[in-house]
């Protein structure tokens, strides 16, 4: 066996450590590193920041505790600039196992930015039926969800006041880690109760949904840990996203050296066995 | 009985599929009010789902457990967590938060599953590593150019990245706003004109495999 | 500290370890920290579905708000139950059609417009604009979306991708060029989509080793310290006592 072969049947658990150190050395000793701000985030930013006070937002967290540290830290910046704007935020997942994250984040966000839940922002919880519950809410919110999380009667919240379905709601952000998603909120909400829609995702879906930022059917994307970070910085409130920038970078260019390495080892044991077949 | 077990159910489909296809070209107060109902109903009709996917596994582990299959003890444990945690979330009114505080079963919540299931999917980011360093070869001119775009876009999208290649950041933006949308768009426009299809057929009972086998 | 986050840290931090001990190999922590999963995630969803849909949707709409139209979508979600008793089970067929049929109806005209029209509409734009003073121009400006060149380049994508899908008729000819074409753009989008699925796998790994890290701190009593080192000498222990018990051949 050539030293290439060698090379390339290494103990994966030697990749591992390769890894898992590139990951841990940067969050331990931060480099902080600028970050570009990307046109996708900033359609969403700018969108949240030319609302007037007292706008009504709705923010769907659909994901589930798989997708946290790339949606959570999106969630928590997007709610630190819609309640710093003042605007009316109502909170909701069609995600089940979402649930619990959803109103840990809600609660925590309007807690530090002292916001009065009924009054200044609601969470409706969870409800099952994805697609359909889109469009209950799309006809009548409080068919939807007659009451909210914590069992208040939705129709007595002041929070809502003047919102009678999807039609009175300024701006949706689906935050998403698969279907149900973005792509739901459009197909079966925006297209027919002409909402302004965003979205932000993790990295896993967030190339398909390119052609619908194209075609202006969502106005801005935040993409991943890195569209978290891009957010932070435009809020100027820098986060766990942000922090996670630098360990991003190290591991990214870890899996770049991995793929070079095999690749040169490959060529050697190309050019190797074609000058053996041409000996023989 | 034949009509009650094999027609019904394709007039209905075919019935309620017309129904709501046409529905969305006529906006008249009374077809508004009937998709109101009907998807408040798929609603809760969505909720009785939910029991048939878990059902499938409670009989997986309580057959293991009965035989005292290898690793039947997990399965025990399994049962005991469930049960347990379905106490503890009935006890509390299903509510991980009571007035801004956490309740015993959204502590649960947070410190239990909440990080098992992150950890589950974090642990990929190793597979991946060790996936990319043993196959990911440039075996032909096309293999390269995936490769060649794969590389482009994990530069372009980390801040060390464009910060020694400037220009990555740049091209990374063509190619998720210009290449690979086109073939996003591509594949977003067949498979929807093949749902679209398979919808139509579904409707008109040319396609029949979701009403599944069974007697007659 | 209150008694609750610090317990929990250690809870948190203990599983979370678990789960990482994978990466050495299948073994009795991991086993347990999967089963503890499903089981809190089954659990979970039960007590979701019935505060949500017993509760909420049915009990309180029903009861106490007295719509008794509600009881048309329990009898057809009892029918899907039907499934389980095997006398009854083509009762369930009766759910399962108006589900798949509204369903089927709902998303046709939906998706035609969202994903065929608004997507075809965006496809196919001028590939020349008319500058000031009625003139034609022609941008070529590769990094801004919406330039002639790009709407060009999109185009091309769009119809060689489709065309590679075609095969109702043989690649030859023109329609080879069509579909190689198409694969180079398939190529560079697999390409992003692997290095952004790197990307979201990395984020996930930071999330998880950034708690490590705060649970490390001395304010929980650092779990993250004491708990990799007891996992570790676990790992260690159950790997000797495994060796004892199936000796390597040879």
């Amino acid at each position: 066996m050539t030293f290439a072969e060698r090379m390339l049947r290494i103990d994966r658990r030697i990749i591992f450590l390769l890894i898992g150190l590139s990951t841990l050395l940067p969050l331990l000793y931060p480099v902080g590193l600028a970050i570009k701000i990307s046109p996708e985030v900033r359609g969403v930013h700018g969108y949240i920041e030319s609302l007037p006070e007292g706008s009504v937002f709705l923010l769907s967290l659909d994901f589930d505790p798989a997708s946290k540290p790339e949606l959570y830290p999106q969630a928590v910046a997007l709610l630190r600039h819609a309640f710093e704007k003042n605007l009316r935020v109502i909170g909701m997942t069609l995600w089940l196992p979402g649930t619990g994250m959803a109103d840990q984040v809600i609660t925590q966000v309007a807690r530090e930015r002292g916001k009065v839940n009924g009054k200044d922002y609601v969470f409706l919880g969870w409800s099952p039926g994805g697609s359909s519950v889109i469009i209950n809410m799309g006809q009548d919110l409080y068919k939807a969800f007659p009451s909210d999380y914590y069992n208040q009667p939705t129709k007595e919240l002041a929070a809502l006041n003047g919102v009678r379905s999807l039609r009175d709601v300024n701006y949706v952000v689906s935050l998403a880690a698969g279907t149900t998603g973005i792509e739901t909120w459009y197909v079966f909400g925006k297209d027919k109760y002409k909402f302004e829609l965003g979205g932000g995702c993790t990295g896993v879906i967030a190339p398909g949904l390119y052609p619908l930022l194209r075609s202006g059917q969502i106005n801005g994307l935040i993409g991943g840990l890195r569209g978290a970070a891009e957010y932070e910085v435009l809020i100027g409130q820098k986060g766990r996203a942000v922090a996670g920038m630098d360990a991003q970078s190290a591991t990214h260019f870890a899996i770049i050296a991995l793929v070079i390495l095999c690749n040169v080892f490959y060529l050697f044991i190309r050019t190797s066995r074609g000058q053996t077949g041409q000996r023989s | 009985m034949i009509f009650l077990r094999r027609q019904l159910p394709l007039l209905i489909t075919f019935v309620t599929g017309l129904l709501f296809a046409t529905q969305y070209y006529v906006p008249h107060p009374a077809s508004e009010r009937m998709l109101t109902e009907v998807t408040k109903w798929l609603q809760i009709i969505g909720g009785f789902a939910l029991v048939l996917g878990v059902t499938s596994l409670f009989h997986l582990h309580a057959v293991k457990i009965r035989r005292k299959e290898p690793g039947w003890g997990y399965s025990f444990v399994l049962y005991a967590v469930m049960l347990g945690t379905i106490a503890v979330g009935l006890w509390v009114n299903g509510k991980e938060t009571v007035n801004g505080t956490a309740t015993a079963f959204g502590w649960i919540y947070s410190n239990v599953m909440v990080p098992l299931q992150g950890t589950m999917f974090a642990i990929l980011a190793f597979f991946i590593a060790s996936a990319a360093y043993r196959s990911f070869r440039a075996r032909s001119r096309e293999a390269a150019v995936l490769l060649l775009a794969a590389v482009v876009v994990m530069m372009g999208r980390v801040p060390l990245g464009e910060y020694l290649v400037p220009l990555s950041g740049d091209i990374t933006q063509w190619i998720l706003n210009v290449l690979n949308a086109s073939v996003r768009r591509a594949i977003y426009i067949g498979v929807s004109l093949g749902a679209v299809a398979l919808s139509l057929k579904i409707i008109f009972g040319i396609e029949r495999a979701y009403l599944g086998g069974g007697k007659e | 500290m209150p008694f609750e986050a610090l317990l929990g840290a250690w809870v948190a931090t203990g599983l979370t370890l678990f789960i990482f001990t994978f990466l050495y190999k299948d073994n009795p922590l991991f086993k347990l920290a999967e089963h503890l999963y499903v089981g809190v995630s089954v659990g979970y969803t039960i007590v979701k579905a019935y505060d949500t849909v017993v509760i909420r949707l049915i009990y309180e709409p029903m009861v106490v708000q007295g719509d008794w139209s509600l009881l048309i979508p329990l009898g057809i979600g009892t029918l899907m139950l039907a499934r389980y008793a095997p006398k009854a089970a083509w009762m369930s067929r009766i759910a399962f059609a108006f589900i798949v049929g509204v369903g089927s109806g709902l998303a046709i005209p939906r998706v035609i417009s969202s994903y065929i029209l608004k997507q075809v509409e965006d496809t196919i734009r001028p590939l020349v604009s008319m500058a000031q003073g009625g003139a034609l121009a022609f941008s070529t400006n590769i990094l801004d979306p919406a330039s002639n060149l790009n709407a060009v380049v999109l185009l091309v994508g769009v119809v060689s991708v489709l065309f590679y899908f075609f095969f109702s008729i043989e690649h030859t000819g023109p329609v080879r060029v069509a579909a190689r074409t198409g694969i180079v753009f398939l190529m560079i989008a697999f390409g992003a989509a692997f290095g952004y699925t790197v990307m979201a796998r990395m984020s996930l790994l930071i999330g998880r080793l950034t708690d490590l890290i705060e649970y490390a701190d001395p304010g929980y009593g650092r779990p993250s310290l004491w708990l990799l080192l007891a996992t570790i000498t676990t790992l260690v222990v159950w790997s000797l006592r495994r060796r004892d018990e199936h000796p390597p051949e040879g």
